[in-house]
């Protein structure tokens, strides 16, 4: 009996929408590396805006800088963590000023921090995982 | 035929991701990927796009500011996490809304309502000259320009631009073939990439002559006709 070669496939962690990743970049494994790798590049000015923001107690900066960052999450199949930044986005429009969000942006933080480590741990794996040809 | 493009996007992965769709399809020359409206200003100020992928709110201005600037009017494709900008969308009559993040078939679902570029080459011409006017084509209207309005006309590669005092319009032709059509008494060539309304300069330099603080160089191929026809005392 012969042996068949089965295409490579990656598992995303569970936090990521396979079918989300999957329906963008198909089973391009190189180009999600690459994809991974320049969100990663970009994430942490783009967090810094909204620290930043939040430090200047400038609610509509904030605002800005949520909704800057909020579609990588889509990119990355992180549908959850970009759903809260729509949900802070609109909870930042009608805030009078950053001590109305004090809590949700808290939540926010470590919830976008969460999701830096995710997509890191994700990109090593898919680096290891692209190099190995077998 | 592939259309020339731009993206104008802040998000890199975005920019990133979009730029990768428009290789993918084999119709689009991407010119420029711009973060935020002024650099793409510039761009498009001295360059002429088939098609712009625009990012609705980007820092300074968004990309609604950009469309109320520019001299023509590109295709648009919008790219934004927020479809609550489909009725301004609307407005700004854009052929598509693309919402972040988007399928390639997506992609290419919107790049199908592009008219072909080659459709818009043959509607973008002269239509008419008059001895006190002409007629051009631009934005799929017919507009009136009288003589007495232009100040100059301006080369952009396979396009000119017509400059009024009030505003300038973007049409498919060359200065080489204006210089036939246009009145011999009120317009010169006086570079390979300006014609100029004779009564509208202000001063003359050595090499340049100013029309409404705008500076035109003479070429030195030019410059004798020019002098023989201003009324120099």
């Amino acid at each position: 009996m012969g042996s068949e070669t089965l295409p490579k496939q990656f598992i995303f962690n569970e936090k990521m929408d396979k079918d989300t990743l999957y329906g963008l970049y198909t089973d391009d494994f190189p180009y999600i590396e690459e994809i991974f790798a320049t969100t990663l590049r970009h994430f942490d000015p783009d967090f810094g805006a909204v620290q930043l923001a939040y430090e200047n107690g400038s609610v509509e900066d904030l605002k800005k800088a949520i909704h800057k960052i909020k579609p990588t999450f889509g990119f990355m199949g992180l549908l959850e963590t970009q759903a809260s930044c729509k949900k802070f986005e609109d909870e930042c429009a009608v805030a009078a000023s950053v001590t109305d969000i004090t809590k949700e942006y808290t939540n926010i933080k470590n919830m976008l921090l969460e999701a830096r480590d995710i997509i890191q741990s994700e990109y090593l794996r898919l680096k290891a995982f692209n190099a190995n040809p077998l | 035929m592939s259309l020339s493009c731009i993206i104008v996007e802040d998000l890199q992965v975005a920019a990133d991701y979009l730029n990768r769709c428009c290789e993918k399809s084999g119709q689009l020359d991407v010119k420029g990927h711009f973060l935020a409206v002024p650099g793409a200003l510039e761009f498009l100020n001295s360059n002429v796009v088939d098609l712009i992928f625009l990012d609705v709110e980007m820092p300074g201005a968004t990309g609604f500011d950009l469309l109320d600037q520019i001299a023509y009017s590109p295709k648009v494709i919008l790219t934004t996490s927020k479809p609550e900008y489909a009725f301004d969308a609307f407005e700004y009559n854009v052929t598509d809304f693309l919402k972040k993040p988007f399928t390639y078939q997506r992609f290419l679902d919107a790049l199908k309502k592009i008219p072909s570029a080659a459709a818009e080459v043959t509607e973008n011409t002269i239509t008419e000259t008059g001895v006190d006017h002409i007629f051009i084509k631009s934005d799929g209207k017919l507009i009136r320009l009288n003589n007495e309005d232009i100040l100059y006309i301006e080369s952009m590669g396979d396009y000119v631009k017509f400059v009024t005092g009030e505003k300038k319009y973007i049409t498919h032709n060359t200065i080489k073939n204006l210089e036939e059509k246009v009145s011999k008494q009120s317009f010169i060539k006086v570079h390979r990439s300006f014609i100029i309304n004779i009564d509208k300069i202000s001063n003359i330099r050595e090499n340049g002559l100013f029309i409404s603080g705008k500076e035109i160089p003479i070429s030195k191929a030019h410059k004798q006709e020019v002098l023989k026809r201003l009324n120099i005392i």
